[in-house]
């Protein structure tokens, strides 16, 4: 055998593989999401609809940071109950666990938000009677319907 | 008729034989939506072919190489007849049946093939490199052309033109002659053809997944994927063309092994989603098709007696080879892009939540973004459709390249796992390949 056509082509196959590497070829995936438990950077909240929206996003990262997931895979099974249960179950705990994290975080955000000025003691209050005393599918829609309850 | 044009006819056949394992690629998504399959069940088009010609060729040549023109021509006839009952196949069913058809009378056709070749040429070693190569050009053109006829006039069109031109391929057999071959046929030779098998394997990711990438993934317009597909043709036949400086045999086979395997090796660490980052490994990966095919089949077939026999070993092999490329690479893709599109469908939540855009806003646009992939059935969602009535803002600009970026990271990213697997089996293919070293010397 010829060694020096073997030799160019191990050349050739290596180099272009070497090169796509160094431009970026291993770390072309989708964007990692962030760690929920760490803090994010602070974002401007004037209107009612943007102080709401920092609320149950800071809600949705203190119950994600709790449960172990991402704030995103937390904010896709909100869709639904039947979401939310999926998500229990892979998660590995009941439903009544996720259930109860998901309102001790709105609870935890409502105050926080109340001390930081961003939302007042009536919408506060609202909030948090929402999420202690309303059942599960409905506390979920004004969740997501939040802003246009309250705005 | 001159023996050029005998040749020409012959090689047109067995062309069109062997262009078929790949000739519906790009047509495999307006299949599944014709039939409204999933993306396993649409792959057994091209399994079916494949398994049906692996299983088939080796009884194929035995028949084939008692009368050869006799075989030659029932084969055409299968093979145009079962086409066209493919083009109008009025269920699935029907057409993964009708592939399997098409594909004994395409063994039939390919083995008779080499012994009319040699009666034309009058050399065995010529008829050889002319019979590797027809098959070598027509495994590398048949996803391009493919693309072109199923885009400019719907893949039925694919084995429509089929037909008549097995048809006149018969033109070839009119006035000759064709010894019958008989005696005992000689064991195969297992190394070379194992290292077929494993090439073959991998160049199925080559062939079928990186079309798949460029349509689907990448959602390029699959007459221009067609066009952009030809890089690997065009390195195949051009350096088919120079292969003998290359060296002997062992050198070709061993050295196309390995660019084959850079190739792909290229195709899993893509640096981005842009068709011009696939040029390079597609050069690589058809030089080495040129290179390997033909030089394994030649020592596949030297100093082996009768040739059809020993050419349908080779043809079983290299079939075979793209079955278990199939059923390998397939659920490690579809499994990785599952797992993707998860990942993508986060990053792409995290962008619409961190976005500029009102709150409100985001809240129906996230719903009308989930509604698109819920729609998208398996198929790579176009995330496009949902900013299709959105206010030309570029908050909502950025939003939209966001996701689609997003969305073309994970489906490129889904590729890679399936490109870096076949880069193995084009390398393993380097053992069988140094095992045959000093068996055979051309």
């Amino acid at each position: 055998m010829k060694a020096a056509p073997f030799v160019l082509a191990c050349a050739a196959a290596v180099g272009l593989v070497a090169a796509y590497v160094a431009f970026g070829g291993t770390s072309y995936e989708p964007t990692p999401v962030a760690n929920p438990c760490l803090p994010r950077p602070a974002r401007q909240a004037t209107s009612t609809d943007e102080r709401l929206e920092h609320v149950v996003l800071a809600a949705a990262d203190a119950a994600a940071c709790k449960l172990g997931v991402s704030r995103e895979e937390l904010v896709l099974a909100l869709r639904s109950v039947d979401d939310l249960d999926r998500l229990a179950e892979k998660e590995g705990r009941s439903r009544d666990e996720l259930e109860q994290t998901l309102r001790d975080g709105l609870v935890r955000a409502v105050g926080e938000a109340e001390g930081q000025n961003l939302i007042g003691d009536n919408t506060a209050s609202t909030l948090r009677f929402a999420a202690e005393h309303l059942p599960l599918g409905l506390l979920l829609e004004v969740l997501r319907r939040a802003s246009s309850i309250l705005g | 008729m001159t023996a050029a044009r005998r040749r020409a006819l012959v090689g047109l056949g067995i062309g069109l034989a062997l262009a078929d394992s790949s000739v519906v690629t790009l047509a495999l998504p307006d299949i599944l939506r014709r039939y409204e399959v999933e993306i396993p069940q649409v792959a057994w088009v091209l399994t079916s072919y494949n398994l049906g010609l692996a299983l088939a060729a080796v009884p194929a040549a035995y028949l084939g190489r008692r009368r050869p023109r006799a075989a030659f021509a029932v084969g055409t006839l299968v093979f145009a007849a079962a086409s066209l009952v493919c083009a109008l196949a009025p269920s699935f069913g029907v057409l993964v049946g009708a592939r399997c058809v098409q594909a004994v009378g395409g063994a039939l056709l390919v083995c008779a093939a080499l012994d009319l070749l040699t009666a034309i040429d009058g050399s065995d070693a010529r008829s050889v490199r002319t019979w590797a190569a027809a098959g070598v050009v027509g495994a590398a053109l048949g996803p391009a052309a493919g693309g072109v006829l199923t885009q400019t006039l719907g893949w039925e069109s694919i084995f429509l033109v089929q037909a008549p031109l097995a048809l006149v391929t018969m033109a070839a057999l009119v006035g000759l002659r064709a010894r019958p071959v008989h005696g005992p046929a000689g064991r195969p030779n297992v190394p070379a053809n194992a290292a077929l098998l494993l090439i073959s394997g991998a160049l199925t990711a080559a062939l079928f997944l990186l079309v798949l990438l460029l349509v689907d993934g990448w959602r390029i317009d699959p007459a221009v994927a067609g066009v952009i597909v030809t890089v690997l043709p065009a390195a195949a036949i051009l350096t088919g063309r120079v292969a003998h400086r290359f060296g002997g045999s062992l050198t070709r086979a061993a050295s196309g092994a390995v660019l084959i395997a850079g190739g792909l090796g290229a195709l899993g660490v893509l640096p981005g989603s842009s068709w011009l980052w696939t040029i390079a490994p597609q050069a690589l990966v058809g030089a080495g098709l040129g290179l390997s095919l033909s030089a394994l089949t030649e020592r596949a077939l030297h100093g082996r007696s009768p040739q059809a026999v020993h050419g349908g070993w080779t043809i079983a092999a290299r079939h075979a080879g793209v079955v278990v490329g199939l059923l390998l690479l397939t659920p490690v893709f579809t499994t990785a892009l599952d797992r993707n599109e998860d990942r993508a469908l986060r990053a792409g939540a995290a962008a619409v939540l961190d976005s500029s855009i009102p709150p409100l806003e985001k809240l129906g646009l996230a719903q009308d973004v989930l509604a698109v992939v819920h729609a998208s059935n398996r198929e790579v969602p176009d995330v496009r459709e949902a900013f299709a009535n959105r206010p030309d803002d570029p908050a909502y600009r950025t939003l939209e390249a966001t996701l689609v970026s997003e969305l073309d990271r994970a489906v490129t990213a889904a590729f890679a796992r399936p490109f870096l697997l076949a880069a193995l089996l084009a390398l393993a293919a380097l053992i069988p390949i140094v095992l045959s070293r000093g068996k055979v010397s051309v």
